[in-house]
């Protein structure tokens, strides 16, 4: 609707540009402080306009940081955050809400579960989980005295000791926070509103329920699926705890953990603008992500409103 | 259906894990050193690993203090503890009592390598060991000492820093009445270290019962009944008139000094490497003040971090792990850390060469803390401090010292409440310890 | 119903903040109590779900009506992966993590005690954990309602103006793409009293700034940077939700002479309740889990506690401190209360869609 209001047009634009300032100003002084050198950098108060060791800094942090290294692991990282998480949940959806099997609320309970607990929370057994994904194996073995009944059948003595490490790989990274259902349950609410009709009529053609999902169900989810996409690419690229103590080798570091090791600490030099176009650097992908993708992203939430 | 595949790939039945044939035993250092430190360190390791071809030593930063020793409690219950790991002195008691690690000097005679542990530095030695023996390598061993602006003392009509907290006073007064500078000091990061355990070590007051906790579990905190009262009070009494200013977060205490905003600081002598890089002000050094009723005063005691041996490895790791050990032992090795970083030597060794080569000629400052934690005979008082949960007691105490700066309690009861809610700690410790420790008796062996 | 039309409720884990309640329905006549996820199936099922009842009285909750019967061996395959993953990397940590709060034990895991209910009653008993939860209800409550006026209140502006929109819309957006613990280094710097250029501009005004020495200027600015980094996602949504506000209420309103901020709150707003419920809760939870890392890069939690909020608290006793077991009894309380927060929040939305699951 159209008409002509030119006062609170310009009360609303007044508004938004003090919304963009707001958000823009932490940013500019992140600016500010990356383009001045270490001397610059230590003044008080802090300059307003931007020095000229901006380019200069970006190469000190990107060389420091190992950028070149982490910013692969955390593509590797995030996409496979994203790609495993909407796969999982896709399939396990589709499970629950298209079929009727024996312990469907089962399975449903189990995953809704996961919703509880952060893994701040679970950190310290969850690293033992990755370091040997088999102990509960190992546990089970043990308690049956799986040993011991070998002895008695062949009269060898065996030493069972299962081993499953995951420590310093892409798996041990991404699983552990791919174990939520958020997107499960995303995709399970989409799949009740898809049309009954759908379903009747791919099953009276004679489809199987893995052609049904593939050519019908899967197009229908794009706009969904573009919009996780993006908010999980977001998340995993974002992740500080997890990675922090579970890479124990340099070459895994992410790139917000190698920018941690850019921010100066009370006995070291106080760099703070390698540390700024460090941040910089490290929040430019997500960055280009939401610029280059906001259509797709908002579009997935417009569709269904227009 | 990737995973399936992948996880039927990964899964792997092994009995005994055979060996690895490769040329040169690797074994892993986890650290907690950044920026400049972190940079000497992997030189450090480098020059190791240059100086022979049987190990291979690889550094790992692990985030801060308090990440590393999260990182290797993690890994050990998951069975992968790396082979050593550093870890800061408050976290002593912790380590010790974990039936976690390896006694370092037991690993080095067992090996065959002939450290001398008597020559180590008095406050040193008698920090990192346990019933006489070494229990982890000393590694960078730090004291605070008391850096300020020269520049702003002759202004403000002072040849240097005077000796005592009241001298002191007066001088800091004038400098922020004469408008030489805006504050005379800056909070330290770490005033809980410096201003309350130092302070009472250097001024012979008990921290604790049983002389600090050497002498057992059984120790309880006393410092609310001893100058550290009127030392918070004092603090309290800088902030409110200005004279000492709080650097807060998003800032380091350090550069209120060096950009010559405070006229002084009280800092670790590990800040030496950054402060001689980066302070572009006539700067010097001096000992730390001590109250004008106690003299002489005595040590300080040490910070810092010392190297620990981890259970669970193979021989041939240990071998690796005693050659790296040996080598951070050297003179020469102290002499270059000390050097490059403003960590003391650990040795007297090591101290003796540098003095010899006429280090502290050029660098008068290096050789403070040197002389302050060695002066005179440490007693109970200034041992060190050897309590359990000593990260939790302070961070306890630390807020409870905001408290009093918050203007919220006064200091005696602000030091009251910290000494109850420590000891409730210590008590959670001694519980949980009693009886441990048996197998660090050189008799037990 | 238009194919490709997503019905997205909220995950309830702001881990995956998840595509937003989208289904904003064109239907005309909304009953406040309707929730914005559920609203268009809701209104698609109102004729159906009574045919159903009919024809299949035994019809299990969040089934489709239209499925492929009873085989268990697809489904089960389909579920495998998901269930794997939960089981090792999550039900297996989560039983070990909670099994911690009954138990006395040193960090290595070399002594245990088991101690019964000891580590809930040491905290309920201290100064330091009540002092926190009455600090945490501040923190939750001052910065939902921030985010969510100050997001409204952009969000109105969005929606009136015409030129330069995708442009603001994308800055507001930024702060999305931002690691917590980026964006609270970012505020301790600003707001630090000594060295911030924000926080001379205060002094400038006039204002002792100081969160160092003053408890409230050190809530004040950890709420402050909570809010800047969460008023994206309110924002977004509401954005979203004024599109979908009927053209025609608007004119009918308009015609009776309402101006703009009048329709806005007796028309807007209103439809966009439901909504604002959502994202009240997602703001709680938000409040609750996700922003130990701005306190810890801006306060640590300090001074003398004044920021110490509970997830903060569980962070520095198990991280920091070592206490697991009270670490691990107070994340018991705090799932207690994620649970509550969940099933109120997935009830509401749920329960006219799925009949009572």
């Amino acid at each position: 609707m159209v008409e002509r209001a030119p006062i609170l047009d310009m009360i609303c634009h007044a508004i938004l540009i003090a919304g963009a300032m707001l958000v823009c100003v932490p940013l500019y002084f992140a600016f500010v402080a990356g383009s001045l050198t270490i001397a610059e950098v230590q003044k008080v108060p802090l300059p307003w306009l931007p020095g000229d060791q901006f380019l200069a800094n970006l190469q000190t942090a990107w060389v420091k940081a190992d950028f070149s290294r982490s910013f692969l692991n955390s593509i590797v990282v995030a996409l496979g955050i994203t790609a495993g998480k909407i796969v999982v949940s896709l399939l396990s959806a589709f499970a629950i809400t298209y079929f009727r099997f024996r312990y469907r609320m089962l399975a449903f309970w189990l995953i809704f579960m996961s919703l509880m607990l952060p893994i701040e929370v679970r950190i310290v057994p969850t690293f033992e989980a990755v370091a040997n994904a088999a102990l509960p194996l190992q546990w089970l073995a043990d308690l049956l005295h799986v040993a011991d009944l070998w002895k008695w059948i062949s009269g060898h003595d065996v030493a069972i000791a299962l081993e499953w490490n995951m420590v310093n790989t892409y798996p041990g990274l991404i699983l552990p926070l791919i174990a939520s259902a958020t997107a499960t349950f995303l995709f399970r609410q989409f799949f009740l509103t898809v049309p009954d009709e759908l379903c009747e009529a791919a099953r009276l053609d004679g489809a199987s329920p893995l052609r049904f999902f593939w050519s019908i169900l899967l197009p229908l989810s794009v706009s969904n699926i573009v919009a996780l996409s993006i908010i999980l690419f977001l998340f995993g690229w974002n992740q500080y705890l997890w990675p922090l103590l579970f890479t124990t080798d340099k070459d895994m570091a992410t790139a917000v953990i190698a920018l941690k090791n850019l921010i100066p600490r009370s006995d070291s030099e106080p760099a703070w603008n390698i540390a700024m176009s460090g941040a910089l650097l490290a929040m430019l992908p997500p960055t280009l992500v939401i610029l280059l993708l906001q259509r797709w992203f908002l579009k997935g939430l417009v569709d269904s409103s227009k | 259906m990737k995973k399936m595949a992948f996880i039927a790939a990964l899964f792997g039945v092994l009995a005994l894990a055979a060996p690895a044939q490769a040329a040169r035993v690797e074994v892993q250092w986890w650290h907690a050193m950044s920026g400049v430190l972190g940079e000497r360190l992997n030189e450090l390791v480098e020059k190791f690993n240059a100086s022979q071809d049987k190990y291979t030593v690889v550094a790992v930063a692990k985030g801060n203090y308090d990440e590393v020793t999260n990182g290797v409690i993690a890994a050990y219950r998951a069975k992968r503890p790396p082979e050593m790991v550093q870890i800061a002195e408050r976290g002593y008691m912790t380590m010790l009592l974990s039936g976690a690690v390896v006694p370092v000097q037991e690993l080095l005679d067992q090996k065959g390598y002939k450290v001398d542990f008597s020559d180590f530095i008095k406050p040193v030695a008698s920090f990192w060991s346990y019933k006489g023996r070494m229990s982890a390598m000393p590694f960078n061993s730090s004291t605070p000492i008391f850096w300020y602006n020269k520049d702003h003392f002759q202004k403000a009509g002072f040849d240097k820093p005077a000796a005592t907290w009241q001298e002191l006073e007066m001088q800091l007064y004038a400098i922020k009445a004469k408008g030489v500078s805006e504050c005379g000091t800056v909070l330290p990061g770490d005033f809980f270290w410096s201003l309350l355990e130092n302070y009472s070590a250097i001024n012979n007051q008990p921290y604790g019962t049983l002389a600090n906790g050497f002498d057992g579990l059984g120790t309880e905190f006393v410092y609310n009944k001893t100058k550290v009262v009127s030392q918070v009070a004092r603090l309290k009494k800088w902030l409110d008139d200005g004279v000492m200013q709080i650097a807060g977060q998003g800032f380091s205490p350090e550069q209120l000094f060096t950009s010559g905003r405070c006229s002084t600081f009280v800092n670790s002598t590990a800040s030496h490497g950054n402060i001689e890089r980066n302070a572009k002000i006539n700067w010097s050094a001096t000992f730390l003040p001590h109250e004008n009723d106690i003299n002489p005063p005595l040590n300080s005691t040490i910070g810092g971090g010392a190297i620990w041996v981890m259970k669970g490895h193979t021989p041939e790791r240990y071998d690796a792990v005693a050659a790296f050990l040996d080598f951070v032992a050297q003179a020469e090795t102290q002499v270059w850390w000390h050097g490059v970083t403003g960590y003391v030597p650990a040795t007297n060794k090591a101290y003796g060469l540098a003095r010899e080569r006429g280090y502290y000629k050029d660098h008068p400052t290096r050789e403070i803390a040197v002389l302050q934690l060695s002066r005179g005979t440490p007693n109970d008082n200034s041992r060190g401090f050897r309590f359990g949960n000593f990260v939790q007691t302070m961070l306890a105490q630390r807020s409870e010292v905001e408290a009093v700066f918050t203007s919220q309690k006064q200091p005696q009861q602000a030091m009251d409440d910290a000494v109850k809610r420590g000891n409730e700690i210590l008590r959670q410790f001694e519980k949980l310890n009693a009886g441990k420790g048996t197998e660090w008796a050189p008799e037990a062996k | 119903m238009k194919a490709g039309s997503p019905i997205a409720t909220s995950s309830i884990w702001p881990e995956a903040p998840a595509a937003p309640p989208s289904g904003l329905a064109r239907s005309q006549h909304k009953s406040p109590g309707e929730t914005v996820a559920g609203r268009s199936a809701v209104t698609e099922r109102a004729g159906r779900a009574r045919t159903t009842k009919r024809g299949q009285p035994d019809r299990e909750p969040g089934l489709k009506r239209a499925n492929f019967g009873r085989g268990a061996g697809l489904p089960t395959l389909l579920l495998l992966p998901q269930v794997l993953i939960l089981v090792f990397f999550f039900f297996i940590p989560s039983l070990r993590a909670l099994t911690q709060s009954v138990l006395l034990s040193d960090p290595f895991g070399t002594t245990v005690h088991f101690v019964w209910f000891d580590n809930f009653k040491a905290l309920f008993a201290s100064g330091e954990y009540r002092q926190s939860l009455v600090t945490t209800a501040w923190f939750t409550v001052a910065q939902n309602v921030i985010t969510l006026a100050i997001a409204v209140v952009l969000a109105f502006a969005t929606d009136r103006v015409v030129r330069a929109r995708s442009v603001y819309r994308t800055l507001i957006l930024l702060p999305y793409a931002i690691a917590p613990a980026i964006a609270g280094i970012l505020w301790a710097f600003l707001f630090n009293p000594v060295v911030g250029p924000l926080a001379h501009m205060l002094h400038g005004l006039g204002i002792s700034w100081d969160p160092n020495r003053n408890p409230n200027d050190a809530l004040w600015l950890v709420i402050m940077a909570a809010s800047w980094k969460h008023i994206c996602y309110d924002y977004i949504f509401l954005v979203v939700g004024l599109l979908a506000v009927p053209v025609s209420l608007m004119e009918a309103a308009a015609v009776d002479g309402a101006g703009p901020v009048r329709r806005f709150f007796l028309i807007a707003l209103p439809m966009l309740g439901p909504t604002i419920f959502f994202l009240a809760v997602m703001n709680f939870i938000y409040g609750f889990f996700e922003t130990f890392a701005i306190i810890d890069a801006v306060t640590h939690g300090g001074p003398a506690g004044a920021t110490n909020i509970l997830v903060y608290k569980v962070f520095v006793d198990g991280f920091i401190n070592l206490d697991l077991g009270s670490s691990a009894a107070q994340s018991v309380l705090l799932m207690s209360f994620a649970l509550i927060c969940t099933l109120l929040q997935f009830r509401y939305f749920d329960h006219k869609v799925n009949y009572g699951v």
